[in-house]
């Protein structure tokens, strides 16, 4: 039925979804989004259902990711029929298309200028800001990404999803503390998202392997207030529960070398408890997908490195 | 007194329902129709910010009312940086989009192109509203008025009188008729779920849901009502950030994991 192959998939940023979508395109295209169908009958309106877009857009990204390129252009042109061409989202789409097929840097670095082009009409066209940037970024111009996404969000400090690629970009220039500046920043939009605080331990964590033994500690101490916090939003939070894993395990580690910094932070029972309970969360999560094999299948990644890490973790004792 | 257990009988022309209850209940359910396209039609939606200046200036508010309510998620020390940030940003007028100006007392709503737009707007909802309301109550006044056009099935209770039989002022008939003025009110409150079907859920024709919007403002427009002063709201907000009390979620967070969760 129309409302079972038209679900919005939620978790669409997994490779297996994206693909099985995706190849679902020409058939949906052709039965649900046919051009100029019907003209509308008052008072009887062809209901038009806004999430119909929102699939197909979804759709579009999908077919770019997956290849398709003649499905996510027929989309996309649907789009543009509908909102008309010069919408915002539709020109981002356009772009984003335009990338997708582009040969070499070249045309890539064409299709940068067209963005100027565009944005130099139309300074606050959003979703072209963000192209713009996410092609510098590719374009290995890590600089140049970060003074226009600081530009974005002087303007626009209130969009979450571009404080985490800022903090993204910093931290691959290994730029910790601006990292968690961001990340920080992105909390205080959405205080309940249980990944960015995980995200927000795995900066903690990999800053406190660059810093002097004193620091680290406090650090480390950080990264498991994140990670804990992660966990109490999202009990099952796999990422949230491998990074208290590794990180208590490290800074049980660093405070038997050093048992001078111990009586600042917390105290060892509290750690190795912590330690103990996310390993049993994670045994228990690893038994209990491995039987359901069907319906983690997306996660496989994340559970192959589970079980690695636990391996790896038994065998020295 | 109206006799009790009697039964009130009225000799009604059965044209009465032909040539009233029809032609109201037909009326209002065109006119609701008509008022949803005309709304679509008219509504423009509230213009996105022209510029990046504009848009910081909208959303540096927003920033430190989310930065007041979420503050619990950082640690002290970047809890007191953000908030003596925010706060020197605020009382310098960092997020104006015209620092010159400020001090000026607020241009006139009346003059502001943009303030005198998004005026309209508020003005033009309510005539959809006021209008055909002013002009079918006038017509049912001026046509059917004291008509008695139908008797309900079942039996009401006497406080219902006032609202079944408005314009008929018989003190002694039965709560169960129904006067022509009192079907149009009815239809007008009634109608709802008629246009629902008709017309989808979210439709314009439904007056309710026009009035609740007022009171809710989605969140990513503009928090400034024209003629509003920013840089009085800013202070503002600066003020509330100064007083506010701090706590951070992360204190012994790992205790409590251990106590909510570690038994399971």
């Amino acid at each position: 039925m129309a409302q079972s192959t038209l679900r919005y998939e939620h978790n669409s940023s997994n490779l297996i979804t994206i693909s099985r979508l995706s190849q679902q395109a020409p058939r949906i295209l052709e039965n649900y989004f046919s051009i100029g169908d019907t003209t509308p009958i008052v008072p009887f309106p062809n209901r038009e259902n806004p999430g119909d877009y929102d699939i197909l857009e979804q759709l579009a990204f999908s077919c770019l990711q997956s290849g398709d390129d003649r499905s996510a252009l027929r989309c996309i042109d649907i789009l543009a029929s509908r909102f008309g061409s010069s919408n915002n989202k539709v020109t981002a789409l356009r772009g984003l298309h335009e990338e997708a097929t582009a040969e070499g840097r070249p045309e890539l670095v064409k299709c940068l200028h067209e963005y100027e082009v565009i944005l130099s009409d139309d300074p606050v066209n959003l979703p072209i800001l963000k192209r713009r940037i996410a092609l510098l970024r590719y374009l290995s111009r890590p600089v140049e990404a970060i003074t226009g996404l600081i530009k974005l969000l002087d303007a626009v400090p209130t969009d979450a999803e571009a404080w985490c690629e800022l903090a993204d970009i910093y931290q691959s220039l290994g730029m910790c503390p601006q990292a968690i500046f961001s990340l920080e920043e992105a909390l205080l939009i959405v205080p309940n998202a249980w990944n960015v605080h995980s995200r927000l331990g795995e900066v903690f964590y990999s800053c406190s392997s660059s810093s002097d033994a004193g620091n680290a500690c406090h650090l480390l101490r950080r990264s498991i207030q994140y990670f804990c916090r992660s966990i109490e939003l999202c009990g099952d939070y796999l990422r949230g529960l491998y990074g208290l894993f590794m990180a208590t395990l490290l800074l049980l580690e660093k405070m038997s070398e050093e048992s001078t910094m111990t009586a600042k932070f917390t105290t060892t029972g509290t750690l190795e408890a912590l330690n103990t309970y996310a390993r049993r969360r994670l045994e228990g999560i690893v038994a209990r997908r491995s039987s359901d094999h069907s319906s983690w299948e997306h996660n496989q990644a994340e559970l192959i490195a589970v079980k690695e890490l636990l391996d790896r973790s038994d065998r020295p004792q | 007194m109206a006799l009790q257990g009697v039964e009130q009988t009225i000799l009604r022309d059965p044209a009465l329902f032909y040539w009233i209850v029809f032609p109201i209940t037909i009326v209002m359910i065109l006119t609701g129709i008509l008022r949803h396209y005309a709304t679509v039609l008219m509504n423009n939606p509230p213009k996105p910010a022209a510029t990046l200046a504009e848009s910081r200036e909208r959303l540096g508010l927003i920033r430190g009312v989310n930065f007041r309510n979420n503050a619990y998620v950082l640690s002290p020390d970047s809890f007191e940086m953000r908030r003596k940030y925010l706060i020197d940003a605020y009382h310098e007028g960092a997020f104006l989009k015209d620092p010159e100006n400020r001090g000026q007392p607020p241009a006139n709503p009346m003059t502001d192109p943009a303030g005198m737009e998004a005026m309209m707007g508020m003005m033009k909802g309510n005539m959809m509203m006021m209008i055909p309301q002013t002009l079918i109550m006038s017509w049912i006044n001026a046509f059917f008025s004291g008509f008695v056009i139908l008797k309900l099935p079942f039996p009401l209770t006497i406080r219902f009188k006032s609202m079944l039989q408005s314009g008929v002022m018989t003190r002694d008939l039965d709560v169960r008729w129904v006067s022509s003025l009192s079907w149009y009110f009815l239809n007008l409150f009634g109608l709802q779920s008629v246009f629902g079907f008709i017309l989808g859920s979210d439709n314009a024709a439904n007056h309710m849901a026009s009035q609740m919007a007022g009171m809710n403002p989605a969140a990513g427009m503009n928090p400034f009502q024209p003629g509003q002063d920013p840089d009085k709201m800013y202070q503002n907000e600066a003020e509330n950030l100064a007083v506010m009390e701090h706590f951070c979620i992360l204190d012994g967070i790992e205790e409590r994991i251990l106590q909510n969760y570690g038994g399971q």
